[in-house]
């Protein structure tokens, strides 16, 4: 999974920015783009020598600025357990092409993917029931002609 | 020869993918982690990076976890050969009196420039500490 896409499933996670004069940013990230250019929230920023802090609701950052970011372990282990059950999915949708029907039913239990608690479409966790999925992942018959 | 492969040579950073590696920054940091992803602006992410200080021969560990490492700002990286790494001729101390012993290596480079600052105005030369490059090696 190439950085920037690592960063982007890394949003709402609380994470650590380093700027290229020392100044270090730690908060939750609520949006990037394809700059690196990054908006945070709660955030509370440190002077280069640590002596310094500044508290702040939001802050933006100019992506030419930054020299790392540090991110929770668990982000990298969501995107590895994805991708892993992208890929044990797509080898048992294969095999079962090519053997019995019945090879489907153990991969039901395997398509749901293991990452807990990760909002989509700005939605919480808890409330993916139908009443909150947008008309377009429900599967409403679109109007033919 | 050299039309059947035209790339015979070269090196690609998607080689050195889930090797630990170590990789230093221009302010001088030195992180040993394990390479995951790279793109075109050789932007890393390296998982399960320590943070090594040297001083003198000793040398202290801090674990960082997982980093986005902004391509421009790595100098140099290079894989971890595992033998040599475990024959260090380098002794490994504690964060604390790494961290120490650095900051008493700061305080004595500091020391020695301004010395050597002082030498200089006095004979008329000034140093202007704001265009040093803050890059080192």
């Amino acid at each position: 999974m190439l950085p920037l896409t690592l960063l982007k499933t890394a949003q709402s996670h609380p994470m650590l920015v380093e700027l290229k004069n020392g100044e270090t940013y730690n908060g939750h990230l609520v949006s990037c783009d394809s700059w690196m250019n990054i908006n945070l929230r709660d955030v509370i920023c440190t002077s280069k020598d640590g002596d310094r802090f500044w508290r702040m609701p939001e802050c933006y950052v100019r992506g030419s600025t930054i020299k790392y970011l540090r991110i929770p372990d668990e982000v990298i282990d969501m995107v590895k357990d994805d991708a892993q059950a992208k890929a044990r999915m797509r080898s048992e949708m294969n095999k079962g092409r090519v053997g019995a029907g019945s090879q489907n039913q153990n991969v039901r239990g395997q398509l749901r993917p293991r990452y807990k608690n990760t909002p989509q479409n700005g939605l919480k966790s808890g409330s993916r029931g139908p009443i909150n999925r947008p008309l377009s992942q429900a599967g409403v018959n679109k109007t033919r002609k | 020869m050299d039309d059947l492969n035209p790339l015979a040579g070269t090196a690609h950073l998607l080689e050195e993918v889930d090797k630990k590696l170590m990789v230093l920054l221009r302010d001088g940091r030195t992180l040993i982690g394990y390479l995951r992803s790279v793109d075109q602006f050789a932007n890393l992410v390296l998982h399960r990076t320590i943070e090594r200080i040297h001083v003198g021969n000793d040398y202290g560990d801090i674990p960082r976890g997982v980093f986005i490492i902004r391509g421009e700002n790595v100098v140099l990286l290079g894989e971890i050969d595992r033998e040599k790494e475990s024959k260090l001729p380098l002794k490994e101390i504690s964060v604390d009196e790494i961290l120490d012993a650095q900051r008493r290596e700061q305080e004595q480079r500091q020391e020695k420039h301004r010395l050597i600052s002082k030498a200089l105005k006095e004979r008329g030369l000034a140093v202007n500490t704001d265009i040093i490059n803050e890059d080192f090696c």
